[in-house]
């Protein structure tokens, strides 16, 4: 209970981070109701079915956004592709934040050499163009299901995670409570998870943002080109689609317009969860970036 | 690093008791020379971890080149005999098939090192990957860099605009857009580009790198259309790229309007302008130089996209079509030349950085 009032108050602090938090919601509700939506839309028979309707419909009060190439209904489509996005992006988000906060305390908390190998390796992760081995990993993954999917992104997001982490524990395992505690003989465990952790959510927050959004961002990216991991229909594949049959010039342009609005929305909320975050939980930004 | 591993340690220990004898005493008396030499020596670690890491990720996907290649011959010269013994065993040769993994790499790296040679390609075999990658790297370059500085420059320059007007509408209305924009990929401003300017008004062109009427050379009007077809593609990249530096220039510059010597130029009399250009903004854009650096990998994944869409003859299209060949040596390839660019560019910029920056000290 005094958690959930504590992150209510955090929430009513930052107008930033409760608009990022509300768009995110209203997309997860979405998402999770985009069954019952679709069948709603196909009253009945699947409306993503091949030939379910008449090719090329044009947007009207039958199909909102009209029909694509396969005369598939193109609303229920992008609500099913939604979910799909969102699910790859909270799999390879959760994936990448659990190994970014190992590494993190494993480099930040012990320190020495281990600290040195593992912060290289995870720089050079982050400054290096990943996006060939991607694309490569990709064209070779032909029918793999949405989670393997997921695992397959997290293996270039988690460094996102690792690095914001890594910086926060580094600040705080000099602060005097840790010290406190240490003297006090608590084990390293101990410390990390009555300590720090707690200290740390808000920034495994931003981490997890950070790397659900990165691996979104890199998935729309391999369908949009048309390399994308087979048997997986997310947003991306849908804008692929859109450009690949020329479904601008037929004036099916719900299915160019829509997909990338919404990403576009998902971006920016997830951008302003953790804007949000950083600035709730480091009074020094407060207002600096902006009203 | 191996190499220059003892000097390093031993700068950090003479730091306070340093009897004056050879290199440790020298590098003492050169903090300047000490922190390059190890940038140089972690750059080295950077890259020959980046190429392996590379290396093995791609020799560990399943898939044989030599197969594919002879594929691929059969369907071009209708050559129905199916390939002797001998003839795979020439080819596995020739693309550094042969031997356990570890051998290969060894013989790649010795190869790559010291000759400079990526192997044959295959997409355009029997010419070697290399020669495939240079052909396209112009093209890359010239987009890819005069964008990203582009980017860099106005959105430095317009963050800091929006940190010093900060609380007026015109800033704000910058912050959230950026806010809101910064994170959009570049293939969606250029998708929607194409569909404005290409197909809606039919005034700029969506495909290729320059009008294949004119010959390539360096003529005005080659010149002119290399511009024109590179408006598009360059632009979506800018356009993304300005929000994102507005945004951090922005949560820089806002600390430094606070600190004293900003009141001392106010209370001197100086004009706001001056005050902006000559006092604040040197101290937002030396951070920034560094997270330049850091941003190019990032820059050139999003450059693949842009240059797939848009057709262009850069690399990121070469990495594309190599890789629904399988060509293996052309792939690793552009990876290699990509890490390598990248690398060496945040080494330069981070060398950089001491000489216009006089205050970074950087022997600790």
């Amino acid at each position: 209970m005094r958690i959930l009032t504590a992150v209510l108050r955090t929430i009513r602090n930052s107008r930033r981070l409760a608009a990022g938090l509300i768009i995110l919601g209203v997309m997860v509700l979405l998402a999770l109701f985009s069954p019952v939506i679709v069948n709603a839309i196909g009253g009945g028979k699947d409306p993503i079915e091949v030939a379910a309707y008449e090719k090329w419909l044009v947007p009207g009060p039958g199909h909102l956004l009209g029909t694509d190439q396969f005369g598939r209904d193109v609303f229920a489509m992008v609500m099913k592709a939604l979910s799909v996005s969102l699910q790859i992006g909270a799999i390879a988000g959760i994936i990448s934040t659990v190994a970014g906060v190992i590494v993190a305390f494993v480099a930040g908390y012990k320190g020495g050499w281990i600290d040195g190998i593992l912060s290289t390796f995870t720089g050079i992760l982050l400054v290096i163009p990943t996006f060939p081995l991607l694309i490569a990993l990709s064209a070779y993954a032909k029918n793999v299901s949405l989670f393997q999917v997921g695992v397959m992104i997290s293996i270039f997001s988690w460094p996102f995670a690792a690095k914001t982490i890594r910086s926060q524990v580094l600040s705080l395992r000099t602060r005097p409570y840790v010290d406190l505690a240490r003297v006090s003989k608590a084990r390293d465990l101990e410390i990390i998870v009555t300590e720090l952790l707690p200290n740390l959510l808000p920034f495994i927050g931003v981490g997890f943002a950070s790397s659900a959004l990165g691996a979104i961002f890199g998935l729309v990216g391999l369908e949009v080109i048309g390399l994308g991991p087979g048997g997986v229909v997310d947003l991306g594949q849908i804008i692929y689609n859109a450009i690949t049959t020329g479904a601008l010039t037929l004036g099916a342009w719900p299915m160019f317009v829509v997909p990338i609005v919404l990403l576009t929305l998902l971006f920016a909320a997830l951008n302003m969860v953790n804007i949000g975050l950083e600035e709730v939980y480091n009074p020094r930004l407060r207002g600096v970036a902006g009203e | 690093m191996t190499a220059e591993a003892p000097p390093v340690v031993a700068v950090d220990k003479s730091q306070d008791s340093a009897p004056p004898s050879g290199v440790r005493a020298w590098l003492s008396r050169h903090p300047l020379a000490a922190y390059a030499i190890r940038r140089v020596g972690l750059y080295f670690v950077e890259l020959w971890g980046a190429l392996t890491i590379a290396f093995f990720f791609f020799r560990l996907i399943p898939g044989d080149p030599v197969q594919t290649l002879i594929q691929t011959l059969q369907q071009n010269y209708m050559y129905n005999q199916q390939a002797s013994t001998e003839l795979i065993a020439r080819y596995q040769q020739e693309f550094g098939l042969t031997g356990n993994m570890f051998s290969q790499y060894l013989k790649y790296m010795e190869k790559l090192v010291l000759h400079g040679d990526l192997g044959p390609s295959l997409i355009n075999y029997p010419t070697p990957a290399q020669d495939v990658i240079l052909r396209s790297l112009p093209w890359t370059i010239g987009l890819l860099g005069i964008s990203a500085v582009l980017a860099w420059v106005l959105g430095v320059l317009l963050g800091a605009i929006a940190g010093w007007r900060r609380g007026k509408l015109g800033s704000a209305i910058a912050t959230n857009l950026s806010i809101a924009l910064s994170h959009v990929p570049y293939f969606f401003v250029a998708l929607i580009l194409v569909y404005i300017f290409a197909y809606s008004m039919g005034v700029l062109p969506a495909r290729s790198a320059y009008d294949s009427n004119i010959s390539p050379g360096i003529s005005l009007e080659f010149i002119g259309s290399v511009l024109k077809y590179g408006l598009l593609p360059g632009l979506s990249i800018v356009i993304i790229g300005t929000f994102s530096w507005i945004l951090s220039t922005r949560m820089l510059m806002v600390p430094v309007l606070g600190e004293d010597y900003l009141v001392y130029a106010e209370a001197k009399g100086l004009k706001g302008w001056r005050i902006l250009t000559r006092y604040a903004l040197r101290n937002c854009y030396l951070p920034q130089i560094t997270a330049f650096g850091i941003s190019l990998g990032f820059i050139f994944n999003g450059n693949v996209l842009v240059e797939q869409l848009f057709n262009y003859p850069g690399l990121g299209t070469t990495l594309v079509t190599a890789i629904q060949q399988l060509d293996f040596n052309t792939i690793l390839g552009v990876t290699d030349i990509a890490i390598f660019s990248v690398l060496t560019a945040v080494l330069l910029l981070d060398l950089l950085l001491p000489l216009l920056d006089p205050r970074v000290k950087y022997w600790k």
